[in-house]
């Protein structure tokens, strides 16, 4: 099951399906680790959101998290 | 250009331990390169590699050589040895993150590309040896293509092995190459490469036709035209139907690549461990928790600026009004003896006294940077900051701003969005620094707390005076967010790296760098400025009857000091004098006051004066009379010149703005501090206008100082941090406009009010 990113809740883990949105902003994000295949888990929900992307912790703001589609998975 | 010394690059992603591994090798033998046209600003450094003498340049930290803007295209050029003042690097050095080589390894990939030997450096071994992680450094360097060599950069561990590698590769010449690409991709490349000639690099090339909008793009544009514009369409719209769609191909090929580095050389634990940073995190990220620690923080931060600076700061003081008094005492009087004394030493030394604040705000700066929080605090008010189009990483320089603008520009350069850097640099001055306090002081005392008023009154104003910034600031940068500088909103991503304890030497390195550049760089500007309004409040020092001011006063004052003694007894007299000693005493205190008063009479006359009078219809609405005008206008280099003007124009003399409520003055100081007070009251009392608008005038003054940007030193630093003199010339005129409009509404509401 597809859903934004921004509908996961804390704790949750999720694979990365798809990055939409501007090309320079996915290039940007593909930098940091989330691209597609890439596994997070939300450590917090909102905005901004603090993810766990392979042990490293990013924070992204709402908006942006809705554009990158993830299939929730069990960590 | 010099071929005898090699030249090394250092790229890693931020957080990589770049800076700590440039300090290791290079030591103390540093410098700041800057570029022209660009607000990139590049460590280099010197160190031996196997015997050779090696530069070492120390690039931004970034994820990848994608350039979008013209500040990340620098360090692309000088990779590629496209900037006329390096010579091209001879070996890179790739340093990553033992603890997050996923990531990391991505740039590597693209150095590779470079066509120059690349050396990978492995940093925080030991974290990953804690987190449970084993590499096998050999099948890893056989993985990727280059040397590969495990460091700890904090405590030196693997350097001596790395200036070896490094020489070996600049010996060997061997050039590494990235990932494959697909050949549908590589066909693309050709193609262009035939039409741009061997004029661009093979790298640009790629970078053309991967970075949709990306500088390279723009800059080939603007260079080859629509047909080129059309030509890249074309090819990236056959690749896509190809199946290779940029930007994916490129993650996708150089993340396969990475995966398969790793796949042969490292082994994982099972399960990740939770790190400390994840057990601290969860309370310093907490919102509720978080939020809390991070206002104690800041509060204990900005208490310990304003404690530990002013012994220093008095100091500084103390030594300035001594070498002043020195020189006065060695040069005979005169303009030029007036202008060292006044204009250069108390002039320049008035901005020397902030030193210590800047020093010390730049040390907790570093501390929380390099340990880690600050990319946490700006995470906790990144919610408050994008009410205003901003982002969490303006929150610190412009709660800087109120202890002093000029920190909190400095502190903007950890913003990397240029549109969120300016919009922040452009608003910080508006936030009520320490030098707009003396000033409220001033007019709170004399026309708030008066007796009669509730005494809750003057702490109301002075509480409104500082919120009249917090609040403006916002709304201004949400203004040029909307107009000025509209843009996308920022993306904002940001990593909070692992939480690490700081190095005492890189942060003694920070403050005496950032206590170096404010000294010598806004210092030079500010001294300029003090001479000039010195000079227009000094000349001409002739009255009409052609006498020099200086010389009479000076006169004047040799004749009250002969009879201070006779003076002090008449007054101690009191009502017991005869009539005939009253009379002596009238004339002996008359003769006392002339010194100031001929002061004021100069003043008047003097090309500040005059053209103080001369404007004083523009400054009626404000109801302000020449006076009031003069002491904005002198007060315009910086802001606490109106407290010692008012005290010229108002003739008590020369007046020390500290000595303005503070307890601790000593007793003369505060006499005139008072007598400042008294004197204004009195000759506003005399007046039609401020004698029954007092209040509306005193708080028009205030907000005008609120608002208006006073502070050379300010500008200065924006023209410096923003490498252009439109920014300061735009700062200065729209806070003046707001602060004149704001001062006007403020006493033509006070006056139908009080009406």
């Amino acid at each position: 099951m597809l859903m934004p990113l921004d509908m996961l809740t804390a704790g949750e883990w999720a694979e990365v399906e798809e990055v939409t949105g501007q090309p320079a902003w996915v290039g940007r994000l593909a930098e940091l680790g989330i691209r597609q295949g890439c596994r997070l888990q939300v450590v917090q929900p909102g905005s901004p959101c603090l993810l766990n992307v392979s042990g490293c912790k990013l924070c992204l703001r709402g908006g942006e998290c809705s554009q990158i589609l993830v299939r929730p998975v069990v960590g | 250009m010099q071929t005898a010394t090699l030249t090394v690059a250092l790229v890693g992603n931020p957080n990589a331990g770049k800076s700590t591994l440039f300090n290791a090798l290079s030591g103390l033998r540093q410098r700041v390169g800057n570029y022209p046209g660009v607000t990139v600003e590049m460590k280099k450094g010197k160190f031996v590699a196997g015997g050779a003498d090696a530069d070492l340049i120390d690039l931004p930290g970034t994820y990848s050589l994608a350039a979008r803007s013209p500040d990340e295209m620098v360090a692309v050029d000088l990779l590629l040895g496209r900037r006329p003042e390096e010579p091209r690097p001879s070996v890179v050095v790739s340093i990553v993150d033992a603890t997050n080589l996923d990531r990391h390894l991505y740039l590597t990939s693209q150095l590779l590309d470079l066509g120059v030997p690349v050396v990978v450096a492995v940093n925080m071994i030991d974290a990953a040896k804690a987190q449970g992680l084993a590499i096998d450094y050999a099948k890893l360097g056989a993985a990727i293509g280059a040397p590969v060599v495990p460091i700890q950069a904090n405590n030196g561990t693997g350097v001596p092995e790395l200036t070896k590698l490094i020489r070996a590769a600049v010996d060997g010449g061997a050039r590494p190459h990235g990932p494959a690409f697909p050949p549908a991709f590589e066909e693309a490349v050709g193609q262009f490469q035939k039409e741009l000639s061997d004029e661009v690099p093979a790298f640009l090339v790629r970078r053309l036709i991967l970075d949709v909008g990306g500088y390279t793009e723009q800059w080939l544009v603007e260079r080859h035209g629509e047909r080129l514009k059309a030509m890249l369409a074309a090819a990236r719209d056959r690749l896509a139907a190809a199946g290779h769609a940029v930007p994916g191909v490129e993650a996708r090929a150089r993340f396969n690549w990475v995966k398969a580095a790793i796949a042969a050389a490292v082994t994982k634990p099972a399960v990740r461990p939770v790190t400390w940073t994840d057990r601290i995190d969860a309370v310093l990220a907490h919102r509720l928790w978080g939020t809390l620690v991070f206002l104690t923080v800041m509060f204990l931060m900005f208490q310990s600026i304003f404690l530990w600076a002013k012994p220093l700061m008095d100091l500084i003081d103390g030594g300035r009004e001594s070498v002043a008094k020195a020189v006065e005492g060695a040069m005979a009087s005169g303009p030029l003896r007036a202008l060292v004394a006044d204009g250069v030493i108390k002039g320049a030394g008035s901005v020397l006294v902030f030193l210590p604040q800047i020093m010390i705000l730049f040390g907790f700066i570093a501390v929380l940077e390099d340990c880690g929080y600050m990319a946490r605090a700006a995470f906790l008010m990144d919610r408050l900051m994008s009410r205003c189009g901003l982002s969490g990483k303006s929150f610190i320089p412009m709660l800087s701003s109120v202890a002093c603008a000029v920190p909190g520009i400095m502190a903007t350069r950890v913003i990397e969005n240029r549109r969120d850097r300016l919009a922040t640099i452009l608003v910080s001055p508006l936030m009520s620094c320490s030098a707009r306090l003396p000033v409220y002081v001033l007019l709170i005392g004399a026309f708030v707390a008066k007796p009669g008023s509730p005494g809750w009154l003057p702490g109301l104003v002075l509480f409104a005076m500082y919120m009249i910034g917090f609040t403006v600031a916002p709304l201004v940068a949400l203004g040029l967010r909307r107009t000025l500088l509209r843009g996308a909103p920022p993306v904002f991503v940001m990593e909070l790296p692992a939480y690490r304890r700081p190095k005492l030497t890189s942060v003694l390195r920070r403050m005496f760098g950032a206590g170096w550049a404010f000294t010598f760089r806004a210092g030079t500007i500010i001294l300029a400025a003090m001479i000039v309004v010195w000079a227009l409040l000094y000349f001409p020092h002739t009255d009409a009857n052609g006498e020099s001011y200086p010389e009479r006063i000076e006169r004047a004052e040799d004749a009250a000091k002969e009879n201070a003694d006779r003076l002090k007894e008449l007054k101690e007299k009191g009502d017991a004098a005869t009539e005939e000693e009253k009379a002596e005493l009238a004339k002996l205190e008359d003769a006392a006051a002339l010194p100031d008063r001929l002061n004021g009479e100069w003043k008047r006359r003097s090309a500040l004066g005059r053209a103080g009078l001369w404007m004083e219809p523009a400054f009626k609405p404000l109801g302000w009379d020449w006076k009031i005008g003069v002491g904005v206008m002198a007060s315009f280099p910086a802001r606490e010149v109106i407290v010692g003007t008012f005290g010229l124009l108002y003739d008590v003399g020369d007046v020390d703005p500290k000595a303005v409520g503070d307890q601790s003055a000593d007793d003369e100081a505060k006499e005139k501090a008072a007598g400042l007070t008294k004197a204004v009251q009195d000759d506003w009392s005399k007046d039609p206008v401020r004698g029954r608008y007092g209040v509306p005038v005193a708080l028009s003054i205030m907000v005008f100082f609120a608002l208006c940007c006073q502070c050379a030193a300010t500008l200065a630093t924006i023209w410096r941090e923003t490498k252009s003199v439109a920014w300061p010339v735009f700062t200065f005129v729209y806070m003046t406009a707001l602060a004149y409009l704001g001062a006007t509404a403020t006493f033509q509401l006070g006056k139908l009010i009080v009406g």
